[in-house]
């Protein structure tokens, strides 16, 4: 065997060997990049609020969300915390055709949230599932995800809530801002959150919530059917919050 | 060039001595005052034994004693930022430790420290009468 013939058959041969002893070696970095164990890992919550079945008097996914969350109330709109509201939209002018309509709106759990980007302080986050939540611990008050918000989501705390309903939960101090968070808490410990069990129990069904990951899930279903609207969809911050019938 | 009356040759020693006992003065207060101090302001608090009862707390007692901010501060970044609820609460540190006054503010209150964990954070009521007021203070009556 000359020496030509000895390198021909010696590399392919060598480069099979080192392939198969990297192998192991690739396999454990691409399992560290899906980050395995943690629980939030492939996961992404959603919801569908069906505008054709919420009751525009009824208020009960309101008054949970407040007695879950400890929401404050005032009773004066400058200080009053919405998690989730009820606001009338009427069309311009009385020919278009078009009807008062009342909508449901909360913070919209974006792809690609503005607030997360602005905050100084990295506060405010989205969590590998998708859900963007307030490090209230951290929170300076400086009030920039408020402008930065395009659905005015968030509200900030000017007064100390003086309720508090719910004494599992924490409630917020003066001086931070905060707004719906999917009741996160609730999620992991396997629970849905408390505005969709009231609607559920007060007999609408008019929000559905699940994780848009799971092809079986009612909201991946819905969601592929195409019919879905979603608020100010072109602006790129790609929210997690659908309208039928809006 | 008009001489110095004042710094002379003479006298330059003795200026010398009097600016360096001006500058060491404040460092030699302190430094006893410091030794005074220790000896009299040593809040007991923090000398007391670890009662036995609290070996089964969720780390080490002593651990817990001089290291329980960071401790608390671990589980809260577990929790918030990924989700992981399986240590206690702060809600949960009462169902032992049920006396706020004496398992939270007195030791704080020795060392100067205030909190604002409660302003937010529930914790069951000690036996006194007590009413948050904004910022985490406490006052009681």
């Amino acid at each position: 065997m000359d020496r030509r013939i000895f390198l021909k058959k010696s590399g392919p041969a060598l480069a099979g060997v080192s392939g198969a002893m990297s192998l192991p070696i690739l396999a454990s970095c691409s399992s560290q990049d899906a980050q395995a164990d943690s629980p939030l890992a492939g996961k992404k919550w959603g919801m569908v609020i069906d505008l054709t079945r919420c009751q525009s008097d009824c208020t009960a996914c309101m008054d949970a969300c407040r007695q879950e969350n400890n929401v404050a109330l005032h009773g004066d709109p400058r200080w009053d915390v919405h998690w989730i509201r009820r606001a009338t939209i009427r069309p311009k002018d009385e020919s278009s055709g078009l009807e008062e309509k009342s909508v449901l709106l909360m913070c919209n759990q974006c792809d690609n949230p503005p607030c997360a980007q602005v905050c100084p302080v990295q506060a405010t986050y989205k969590r590998e599932d998708g859900i963007v939540l307030i490090d209230h611990h951290r929170c300076i008050g400086c009030r920039y995800c408020m402008i930065a918000c395009p659905y005015n989501a968030r509200f900030f705390n000017y007064k100390d809530n003086p309720e508090w309903p719910n004494k599992e939960y924490p409630r917020r101090s003066h001086g931070v801002a905060e707004s719906c968070h999917f009741c996160a808490h609730l999620l992991d410990k396997g629970g849905r959150p408390a505005c969709v069990e009231a609607c559920e129990q007060a007999g609408q069904r008019a929000l559905i919530f699940g994780d848009m990951n799971d092809p079986e899930s009612e909201i991946a279903q819905l969601v592929k059917e195409g019919l879905l609207k979603r608020i100010r969809a072109d602006w790129g911050t790609e929210p997690k919050v659908y309208y039928q019938g809006l | 060039m008009k001489r110095s009356t004042i710094l002379t040759e003479k006298n330059r020693s003795r200026w010398a001595t009097i600016f360096a006992a001006i500058i060491l003065l404040p460092i030699g207060i302190s430094a006893i005052g410091l030794d005074v101090s220790r000896d009299a302001e040593m809040p007991d608090v923090f000398l007391e034994p670890v009662d036995s009862k609290w070996e089964n707390c969720i780390r080490d007692s002593t651990e817990m004693r001089f290291r329980h901010m960071d401790v608390l501060k671990e589980i809260r970044d577990k929790v918030i930022r990924y989700g992981i609820r399986d240590e206690v609460t702060l809600a949960g540190c009462g169902d032992c430790h049920q006396n706020r006054d004496q398992f939270c503010d007195r030791c704080h209150a020795a060392a100067s420290v205030t909190l604002d964990c409660f302003g937010c954070h529930y914790y069951p009521e000690s036996a006194s009468e007590r009413t948050a007021i904004p910022g985490g203070e406490v006052k009681n009556g």
